[in-house]
């Protein structure tokens, strides 16, 4: 086993954000299709991670190959497929307060009897029935999934209501604290990584979100590479501590970082 | 001995004991004289007796809810249906005290309450509002409903809102259902603020009481089921408080990190049984 520097063994595995990282809106970043290829080339594990709720993995697949990118479905990891993972893991049966379009990630998982709540973002759900059917749940001890804690979201008509104050409110009525499992929580990453056979030391993550990507990558022992695309503003690796392990240009300039000194 | 205002009074003594030196009660009232539900709902019993024998006694009485589905006229009509002695002058819920507030401070509320609140505000302006109140509103707390009291407050310079309230949940006859203390919380995560709390258990609210009575603090014993806002909430005021195991009680309330009970009786009958059992002597 080769180590690349002091303490940390050779890479295994990269984590690459999507929005913001390998493409914006309907435009791929310049370069990244042939640096993804590169990188494949390299014999590490990649996988695609991105914290949406509403859009299943099919969904975004479309989007990607559309853009000329070389991925599977099976390497898309979101934060429902966290969900996912956690629920397997435990063998929970869950009560899914998520869109209807997500619910096509939880396919598969017994919904009979549910003894957890996993809260999405589900306007449909947060009324006042289902809510306190959840907290019944959570009161006779059923576990609160929270898929993320979004305050609020950007809709045509204006600002709605994210997950997170329903998950805020259900914590206060039953005195217990939601698992959350989207980035940047330490479950995300260690879910993303569980089936790929590798620890967090060997694993890098590219991301334009200094504390989502980044910051939660390197809390769960990861590396971070922060991309000067996307959401990205001057003076964002500032804002996390300890700083990202290298600040780039873009998504390309992260791999060519990843070919040179990682392997 | 401790000297208190000139006087020598007895070493504080705990409950029951303490029910000897008590000048008046004061009651919560669901979960404590009813449990509601289906229509009126239902007395509990030997509740309707222990009010009448607190009224025969020489211990000043009064009621403090933080009931918000109903107007005070009609939920004392409804107390009266049931069989309890009881009148508007002695209850005191929070709708009254938060229309006291906004004429104090000028301010104009969105309504995110019950329907059945709504007349309690018939006189008060809410064009053009700058703060949003929200009560127990059950289940005209829908996503839109929600929504719209959260657009309010997003969209102030500086937003206030007001909870009728805090409490996490009540019982009803048909299990446990969340209460307006939750739906405080998510506003308030939403909208990064914190809200203010009219009814229990804030000291201002249990001091009004406690200021009709003319009574000190030390001199009245609050009985609610409630541990937090009911028995708490009056403890910190310089009150007794003693939780009933009826209502929204749960065994895990006997064993409560930072509440301690001054007691814990079966029922408001059994506490005035004690109480009264005290004053004999």
């Amino acid at each position: 086993m080769a180590f690349s520097m002091a303490g940390r063994r050779a890479l295994k595995a990269v984590l690459i954000d999507l929005s913001g990282t390998l493409h914006v809106e309907d435009m791929a970043v310049p370069g990244a299709q042939e640096a993804l290829n590169r990188l494949r080339q390299a014999s590490v594990a990649v996988k695609f991670v991105t914290n949406t709720t509403k859009e299943s993995k099919r969904n975004l697949l479309e989007r990607l190959q559309h853009l000329n990118f070389d991925l599977q479905e099976n390497e898309i990891f979101t934060s429902l497929s966290a969900a996912r993972s956690l629920l397997e893991q435990k063998q929970h049966r869950p009560l899914l307060l998520v869109e209807d379009s997500a619910l096509e990630d939880f396919t598969g998982i017994d919904t009979s009897e549910p003894n957890a709540v996993v809260i999405g973002l589900a306007p449909d759900h947060f009324n006042y029935q289902t809510l306190n059917k959840a907290f019944r749940m959570i009161v006779d001890g059923a576990p609160l999934i929270a898929i993320h804690k979004a305050r609020y979201y950007r809709r045509k008509d204006g600002l709605a209501l994210g997950p997170g104050p329903f998950v805020t409110g259900l914590e206060y009525a039953t005195d217990c604290r939601a698992t959350v499992v989207g980035k940047p929580e330490k479950t995300f990453f260690a879910q993303a990584l569980s089936d790929l056979g590798c620890s967090p030391s060997e694993a890098v993550m590219i991301g334009d979100d200094a504390r989502d990507d980044v910051g939660g990558a390197q809390n769960a022992g990861m590396l971070g590479i922060l991309v000067r695309t996307g959401k990205y503003r001057e003076g964002d690796e500032n804002k996390i501590s300890p700083p990202p392990h290298l600040t780039c240009d873009s998504f390309p300039d992260a791999v060519e970082h990843i070919l040179q000194n990682l392997l | 001995m401790r000297m208190r205002s000139g006087h020598f009074v007895m070493a504080d003594e705990g409950w029951p004991g303490c029910a000897k030196s008590l000048k008046g009660v004061i009651l919560d009232m669901c979960g404590v004289l009813y449990d509601s539900g289906e229509g009126d709902g239902v007395a509990i019993p030997g509740s309707i007796e222990a009010v009448r024998r607190l009224k025969e006694s020489d211990l000043q009485l009064r009621f403090c809810t933080n009931e918000t589905q109903a107007t005070r006229e009609k939920f004392v009509a409804k107390l009266q249906r049931l069989g309890f002695d009881i009148s508007a002058s002695e209850v005191f819920p929070p709708a009254p005290a938060a229309i006291a507030v906004l004429k104090d401070r000028s301010l104009r509320p969105h309504l995110l309450v019950h329907d059945g609140l709504l007349p309690e505000f018939d006189g008060v302006d809410k064009t053009n509002p700058n703060c949003v109140i929200i009560g127990d509103a059950a289940e005209y707390f829908s996503y839109q409903n929600l929504n719209e009291a959260f657009r309010v407050l997003i969209g102030l310079e500086k937003p206030v809102l007001f909870s009728l309230g805090q409490g996490k949940y009540y019982k009803e006859t048909d299990g446990l259902k969340l209460d307006v203390g939750v739906y405080m919380k998510a506003l308030e995560y939403a909208c990064d603020l914190k809200a203010e709390v009219i009814g229990k258990p804030s000291p201002t609210f249990f001091q009004s009481v406690l200021n009709d009575m003319g009574l000190q603090s030390h001199e009245a014993l609050m009985i609610g089921d409630d541990l937090l806002n009911d028995v708490g909430g009056a403890q910190h005021c310089g009150m007794k408080g003693v939780q009933v195991r009826t209502g929204k009680y749960r065994p895990s309330d006997e064993r409560h990190p930072t509440v301690m009970a001054d007691g814990t009786v079966d029922n408001l009958a059994q506490a005035v049984e004690l109480i009264l059992n005290q004053r004999r002597r």
